[in-house]
């Protein structure tokens, strides 16, 4: 193998450590929601951080501010272009008839059940009598919340950009330089990580679940900057767009 | 006690290293004197960085001011509002106070001003001067913008060891030389700087927090009487358990040793003149506004199944005088330690309970079954009538009335 493969190679595995992963579950029974539906979105976490020179994540309120509006704006256009109508609560007590206090209850509850679908869908540790599509369910509360406020789904949604700062740029670019000499280091760049989970409020389910990663190892390279209305809308798409109906649907439908 | 950077977090960056042969770095005593607030009154960041963290914190504020594990008292929320206004120097109206319902001995500050304490904290203290030195420590990690200077301080030394580390290895692989262990070398001096630097901060904490004190009024003593507690707590629990205390410092702490910390808080309260008045213990008041509570918290310590610290924590409580709830918790440790002779021990400690006007309910109840226990049986009845008189709907009532029929 001559110098110039040995680089192709290298550069090319460098191409391959840049990406974008989903991977979503859907109970078996799902059907992804179109028509008149209406959809509250659940104090939606989305913050933007910097990446410092050595990797560490900086908190910037600017960009997050920014970002938010965005990415919300995005999810409403996308949820009405299925002829949904969405509501996003910003505070627990916000929606009339509704205690702040089940809010944060059912926030915790979903936290609890979201950790334990990441843990046994994604993390490996798969549970035996949890095999095919999720089968995960916030119960009672999910259901008095959504006969209380008149919705019919329940969207958890967080999501977190880390944007590389020009000091970290310089670091990838040297660290991919130097394996010109045989120091070859490179170095993790601007990030993605979100996810959204959707509970039917009719049976309190969670029906839908979606995980996306994305993460780039060649400088100036990023999938989208959700401080872009543009950037936001990819994101929103990536993650909310491709819903699949669960598996008993789909074999109905074959 | 405020985990700015919690131990894990340092270490975690950088993978974990291993240093136990070094010898300790003593870090010097900041004179109270010399610590002046860094900020005024209504501050708000005005740089990037820390107003980004004051936004994360925002949320995090909301999280806890939701939290189920908080105590839900106004009268104890707006006391401690008022005595983190008595300390909070220009900060008196820009600090949060929420109390946490955990039985360990804590608190922390964030750094948008909120402050939370352990409900286990709130037990052990003897007075609102002891109180009013943790919270104007707190106060002081606020006034000193230490969340800000600490992130700085980690951010800085990591940029420069990331891009020392990335020069070493280039000049490394093209002059053909391994530069790896100086790399490592460099990495161990910046880990235990930041350690260095987190317990600096907490000594300015400390030294902050006693200058407040005293300008408030209070007996600038209570501050390192608060650590000896803590100091003789540890030794206690560790002497029934038959293990040696723990030293408490290691070059990968985040705070300085309990032992320098209480010889620096009383070498500096010398130094702190109380202000104009006496100064004030508050033990009155501060009993006043815990009491409805300190029964449960006592209550939980003693269920921690660690009956050196919590023998050690009612007979320190008990320095300002015995009561009835104190008797009857020392002699709730001894009947759960349940080792040979300790239902004797706490049969007496029931028996001195009810003495006071003050015992609870099941201090009459426990006393009645340890006097049935010896064969006292109409004495033991009687107590146990008392209890029903006091508590005739106490969830074990049923119980009770059924060994009274026998």
């Amino acid at each position: 193998m001559g110098r110039r493969s040995v680089i192709l190679v290298a550069v090319s595995s460098l191409a391959l450590s840049a990406c974008v992963q989903t991977r979503q579950y859907t109970d078996v029974d799902f059907q992804p929601p179109q028509g008149d539906y209406s959809l509250i979105v659940m104090r939606p976490d989305v913050q933007v951080g910097s990446l410092t020179t050595a990797g560490l994540v900086e908190p910037r309120a600017d960009w997050t501010e920014q970002a938010r509006a965005n990415v919300l704006r995005a999810l409403r256009e996308q949820q009405a272009g299925r002829g949904g109508r969405t509501l996003v609560m910003e505070r627990r007590d916000e929606v009339r008839g509704i205690d702040a206090k089940l809010v944060a209850d059912l926030e915790r509850l979903h936290n609890a059940v979201g950790n334990s679908i990441i843990l046994h869908k994604y993390l490996g540790l798969g549970l035996p009598t949890k095999r095919r599509g999720i089968d995960w369910t916030l119960g009672e509360d999910a259901v008095r919340f959504g006969r209380a406020s008149g919705m019919d789904y329940a969207l958890f949604l967080y999501a977190q950009d880390n944007v590389a700062s020009t000091g970290r740029v310089a670091m990838q670019v040297l660290g991919i330089a130097g394996c010109f000499i045989g120091f070859c280091a490179p170095q993790g760049g601007a990030s993605q990580t979100a996810f959204a989970s959707l509970v039917d409020l009719k049976t309190g389910d969670v029906v839908w679940f979606n995980v996306l990663q994305t993460g780039s190892q060649l400088p100036g390279v990023a999938f989208g900057d959700i401080r872009t209305p543009q950037g936001s809308a990819q994101m929103v798409e990536r993650l909310l767009g491709r819903m699949r109906a669960g598996r008993n649907v789909r074999a109905r439908q074959q | 006690m405020n985990e700015l950077l919690t131990r894990r977090a340092i270490l975690g960056g950088f993978g974990c290293a291993c240093c136990a042969g070094l010898a300790g770095i003593a870090d010097a005593r900041i004179s109270p004197q010399s610590m002046t607030p860094l900020i005024t009154s209504g501050y708000r960041p005005t740089e990037k960085d820390e107003q980004g963290l004051w936004h994360r914190y925002e949320r995090v504020e909301h999280e806890i001011a939701g939290s189920n594990l908080l105590v839900q008292d106004k009268a104890l929320a707006s006391y401690l509002g008022g005595l983190a206004e008595r300390v909070g120097g220009p900060a008196a109206k820009d600090l949060r106070v929420y109390v946490a319902h955990i039985p360990e001995f804590n608190a922390f500050i964030a750094p948008t001003g909120f402050m939370v304490v352990f409900s286990g904290l709130l037990m052990r203290m003897r007075d609102e001067a002891q109180l009013a030195g943790v919270v104007a420590h707190e106060a002081g990690h606020f006034l000193r913008r230490h969340h800000i200077r600490g992130w700085r301080d980690l951010r800085n030394k990591t940029d420069v060891l990331s891009i020392a580390g990335m020069a070493a290895g280039l000049g490394g692989g093209a002059t053909g030389v391994y530069l790896g262990d100086a790399v490592q070398l460099a990495e161990m001096g910046a880990i235990l700087s930041l350690f260095a630097y987190s317990r600096q901060l907490e000594a300015e904490a400390d030294a902050m927090g006693l200058k407040l004190i005293g300008q408030s009024g209070y007996d600038p003593t209570a501050m390192p009487e608060t650590w000896q507690q803590l100091i003789e707590e540890v030794k206690a629990s560790a002497r029934m358990r038959r293990k040696r205390p723990r030293r408490g410092y290691s070059l990968f702490a985040t705070h300085p040793a309990p032992a320098s910390r209480m010889a620096d808080l009383r070498a500096s309260s010398r130094e702190v003149t109380g202000g104009t008045g006496p100064q004030a213990r508050g033990r009155d008041r501060y009993l006043k506004a815990l009491s409805p509570h300190r029964a449960r918290f006592l209550d939980d310590q003693v269920k921690l199944n660690d009956p050196g610290a919590s023998l050690y924590i009612v007979n320190n409580l008990a320095k300002d005088g015995w009561n009835g709830l104190l008797r009857f918790y020392e002699a709730e440790i001894w009947r759960l330690r349940g080792q040979k002779g300790d239902d004797a021990r706490a049969a007496q400690g029931y028996a001195a309970a009810i003495d006071f006007p003050d015992a609870p309910p099941e201090a009459w109840r426990n006393h009645g079954y340890a006097l049935a226990k010896t064969g006292r049986r109409e004495e033991g009845k009687a107590a146990l009538a008392r209890y029903l008189a006091l508590a005739p709907n106490a969830s074990d009532a049923p119980m009770v009335r059924f060994a009274l029929a026998q």
